[in-house]
């Protein structure tokens, strides 16, 4: 791989100050309605180095990023009040020919979702070429020799043959290269990354980060990073600011930060990574539910006559079995088939094969009329507590809804108490079921939602990544509410997560599954300590160390 | 355990939304606001119903029979009430024409009195006493606010009328069709397959079908009346809102919370109304008002064509359109026509868009 000669070497030198954010401010709407989404955050980036902007949602640190290539939605968006300064000019409030300058060329952002960010119409060797020569006077065959060797620094595979692939035909992954490889096309000193690895699995998010410290040391360029994994920002910056409702609240090397962090702020956001380990569940405990061989494959249709012509096996011949008391922990990639097992244990997918038993009892024969009754038993939560909730029903109705179902409240007044119980439970005010979901935070409507699996007394319950849509602080609070629930009624869980912290914390008994199969199974201690198969280890270090293993055990 | 008993409590905390006397979801209340805030829709709104209700009174304002009549201390209302000639002192034992000479002298003679409505014609009228020299279409006059059209026929009296019978119409196809399609797009939507490929390409040579023609030939066959001309635009309107509930249901069947439905042990006929159906409504809320001026627009068409409901029974807007064609050299037909309707289509747009902002989830989920 040769550097790309289009490619300038840092034009200023090491420890001159690249950015300078100065007391900058952020207002939506104004009058009455205004929102006051940053208030006089002030941080600089010198070239060459890696600094990191870290915070929950709503903490405004994209928007502080966002503001400075002036990307915001304005004119909803003002600033009250600031400056940005880069390499000496100011870019807040500059015009948009001064932006356009800047944009692309000398400041590059890489944003959250690869999904979106490439155009789905145009090949990637399209959208290279563009962003290429928008700022290099470059013949079209001289802009598509760049576009190939920019994809070979950010280690595509065979870049010359896939100049014409859509975005489609790219893994996730792959999507992620393109956009740094369009990022650094023409030869930024500062890359904006706003949370480049969140929407992508934890073995990319370790490739990604690798990239992206290789280039940048090659290339020597500053990096902006916007993320709130705390693990990330440990492991690249050599500067971090924190920041909490518009503020921020502390600044230090990472040292400085994880080993004497000053600001209460800091401290709990520290204290709240998902801690301790389930108590696991008694031997003599009994089996509430098992899957034998099961499996879950869509057929592929082709041809006029729409015949199948193979199957997509999301789950292929998958036993696992969960005593009361007992969390199973399912992980594994996106894909893998974790929450289709899921599922068609829970029978809200069709099984191709294999049997399902609660109590002994094989679901799958079930008529619908009974299994529409068992369903009180076998409960689930979701991961999007947004999604989750119709939002034309009050909390009251929603947790209501199952009691409705299944007849379990004798009147009006029976099922009004039932539902403040189970509110009470997850640590919710009672009186709040008059209210609608909008009220609520994140980690509130996650507690309704599990009010309202709880609200039937089930035995068996499928947790569907409960805790990745939501931040890092509630995710924890919501780790300990269900191990608390999980204990007090001797609930039996499938816990299926991409996060595998959250799994140590939860689960007793681990699967790994890849590609619909069960790579490795047995207990945590096992599996975590111990891990047998590469495809595991090569998961715990991208996981637990952020390293990315080389060769084929992973996805791209 | 933490199980705390709590008496049930009558619902307390935050004010309830309302809109008028309902109780709304927080939801429809942003909507509602949303929609309000919108001043030129909102406005629209209020002056199209406004209209809508003022022509309710039309036989009160714009009638060829008199309100009240005092005759020998006796109070007489035509408008309500069926009188013969002779309760007035007359000779023929029928209605008497309360619009002759005749009968005012009848009355004056007896020492009684008339009170008329402003508008002394029916939109049905045909005024015989045209002044001398002036001949139908009559231009602008005091009797005639915006003269008569070619039978006589008082144009203000026939554009209140016809506004009334053009609404009214508009209203019972457009909810009419839209019942059949939330319909046929619920039932393609959820069982999917078969049946909704069937469907689609049913609706698709449906749609290719010339209503125009189609109306034309069925009205050489039947003498079309109002029912009638309903039935048969029906034929074509109810498959307007079916692609667009047909979707709404496909997507709101993978939403999470429908999921969660399902997992909850809900029955799929509940499903369907309590969390799929208030989706599909919202689309098909927003695009009411244009079915609504495309309903006004084909009656108007059909008029204009001369393929509608009689002139003599039913105020019509398209055929006073035509008559403007026809009389170039009487420009008060053609300006007072064309002006209503503008107004109304006008007014139905604005409407249409401030309910399709005020349901725009960028402007009210956030």
């Amino acid at each position: 791989m040769s550097l790309p000669t289009q490619i300038p070497q840092s034009r200023t030198s090491t420890g001159e100050r690249l950015l300078e954010v100065e007391n900058l401010a952020v207002s939506f709407g104004r009058g009455e309605k205004e929102s006051r989404a940053v208030r006089g955050v002030s941080f600089h980036v010198a070239a060459g180095e890696t600094v990191s902007l870290v915070g929950e949602s709503g903490s405004g640190k994209s928007v502080s990023a966002l503001s400075i290539l002036g990307l915001l939605p304005y004119p909803q968006a003002w600033h009250p009040g600031g400056s940005i300064r880069f390499k000496g000019r100011e870019l807040l409030n500059a015009g948009d020919r001064e932006l356009r300058q800047v944009r692309g060329r000398e400041i590059t952002m890489v944003f959250q979702e690869p999904m979106t960010s490439l155009n789905p119409l145009h090949s990637i060797e399209r959208q290279l070429v563009e962003m290429i020569q928008l700022h290099q006077p470059l013949t079209r065959e001289r802009a598509r020799d760049h576009a190939i060797e920019m994809l070979e620094l950010v280690g595509l595979p065979d870049p010359a043959r896939r100049l014409n692939a859509l975005p489609h035909e790219l893994s996730g992954g792959q999507r992620q290269r393109v956009m740094i490889a369009m990022a650094l096309a023409n030869g930024p000193d500062l890359l904006i990354a706003d949370e480049p690895t969140t929407a992508v699995d934890v073995t990319i998010q370790a490739q990604i980060l690798e990239l992206v410290a290789r280039l940048q040391q090659r290339l020597g360029m500053a990096v902006l990073w916007i993320t709130h994994d705390l693990a990330i920002v440990r492991k690249i910056s050599d500067r971090i600011y924190v920041m909490h409702e518009g503020e921020l609240k502390e600044t230090g090397t990472p040292t400085q930060i994880f080993e004497q962090p000053q600001h209460a702020y800091t401290q709990h956001l520290l204290a709240s990574q998902p801690s301790g380990r389930p108590r696991p569940a008694p031997p003599d405990a009994p089996e509430i539910m098992r899957a034998d061989a099961l499996k879950v494959w869509f057929p592929i249709k082709a041809g006029v006559l729409r015949r199948t012509v193979g199957h997509v096996k999301a789950v292929d011949g998958v036993t696992v079995a969960i005593r009361e008391g007992q969390t199973v922990g399912v992980v594994g990639e996106s894909g893998s088939g974790k929450t289709t097992l899921g599922l068609a244990m829970l029978r809200l997918t069709r099984a191709t094969d294999g049997q399902v038993a609660y109590l002994g009892q094989d679901l799958l024969a079930l008529s619908p009329s009974d299994m529409r009754a068992r369903r009180a038993e076998l409960q689930a939560v979701f991961q999007d507590p947004y999604g989750s909730l119709s939002p034309r029903m009050s909390v009251g109705q929603i947790v209501a809804e199952g009691l409705r179902a299944h007849d379990l409240a004798a009147d009006p007044d029976e099922r009004r108490r039932l539902i403040a119980e189970a509110l009470t439970e997850v640590g919710l005010d009672p009186d709040t079921q008059d209210r609608y979901p909008h009220e609520f935070s994140g980690g509130q409507r996650q507690r309704i939602a599990i009010a309202r699996a709880l609200v039937l007394r089930p035995r068996f319950m499928v947790l569907d990544e409960p805790t990745s849509a939501l931040d890092m602080s509630v995710q924890a609070q919501i780790v300990e509410l269900l191990r608390e629930l999980q204990l007090r009624h001797a609930l039996a869980y499938l816990f299926i997560s991409h996060d595998l912290k959250m799994v140590r914390a939860m689960a007793e008994h681990i699967v790994v599954m890849r590609g619909g199969r069960v790579v490795e199974q047995g207990t945590a201690d096992q599996v975590f300590d111990a891990p047998r198969e590469p495809y595991t280890r090569a998961l715990m270090a991208a996981a637990f160390d952020l390293e990315a293993v080389a060769g084929d055990v992973v996805s791209t | 355990m933490s199980l705390r008993r709590r008496r049930a409590t009558p619902a307390e905390g935050p004010k309830r939304p309302r809109f008028l006397f309902w109780e709304v979801s927080p939801l429809t209340r942003r909507r509602i606001d949303q929609f309000r805030q919108n001043r030129r829709g909102f406005w629209s709104l209020m002056i199209f119903v406004g209209i809508f209700a003022g022509t309710w009174l039309a036989e009160g304002f714009a009638n060829d029979k008199p309100l009240l009549i005092e005759l020998g201390g006796q109070r007489y209302y035509p408008i309500l009430e069926r009188y013969s000639e002779r309760d007035f002192g007359g000779v023929f034992p029928t209605q008497p024409d309360y619009r002759e000479r005749y009968f005012a002298q009848l009355i004056d003679e007896q020492g009684g009195r008339m009170i008329w409505p402003p508008i002394r014609f029916h939109h049905s009228t045909i005024d015989k006493l045209l002044p001398p020299g002036v001949s139908a279409p009559a231009p602008p006059s005091r009797q005639h606010w915006l003269g008569t059209d070619e039978a006589a026929r008082d144009v203000v009296a026939r554009l209140i009328y016809g506004i009334r019978e053009s609404i009214v119409f508009a209203l019972v196809l457009t909810l009419s069709s839209s019942v059949i399609g939330i319909a046929a797009g619920a039932v393609q939507g959820y069982y999917g397959g078969w049946v909704d490929l069937l469907f689609q390409r049913l609706i698709e040579v449906w749609g290719a079908i010339p209503f125009l023609y189609v109306v034309i030939i069925i009205s050489s066959l039947v003498v079309p009346n109002l029912l009638w001309l309903i039935v048969i635009l029906l034929f074509f309107t109810w498959t307007s809102l079916v692609g667009l509930v047909r979707a709404e249901f496909l997507r709101v069947r993978n939403f999470e919370y429908v999921k969660a439905a399902r997992a909850l042990g809900v029955r799929d006929r509940v499903i369907i109304v309590r969390h799929v159906l208030p989706n599909a409504m919202v689309s098909t809320i927003t695009f009411l008002p244009f079915i609504m001026s495309g309903a006004v627009v084909s009656l108007t068409s059909l008029d204009f064509l001369g393929y509608g409901l009689s002139p003599e029974d039913y105020a019509r807007l398209g055929e006073l359109l035509n008559q403007g064609k026809n009389n170039t050299q009487a420009p008060w037909l053609a300006f007072s026509s064309f002006f209503t309707i503008a107004f109304m289509l006008t007014l139905l747009v604005f409407v249409g868009e401030a309910v399709r902002d005020a349901f725009d989830p960028r402007k009210t989920l956030v």
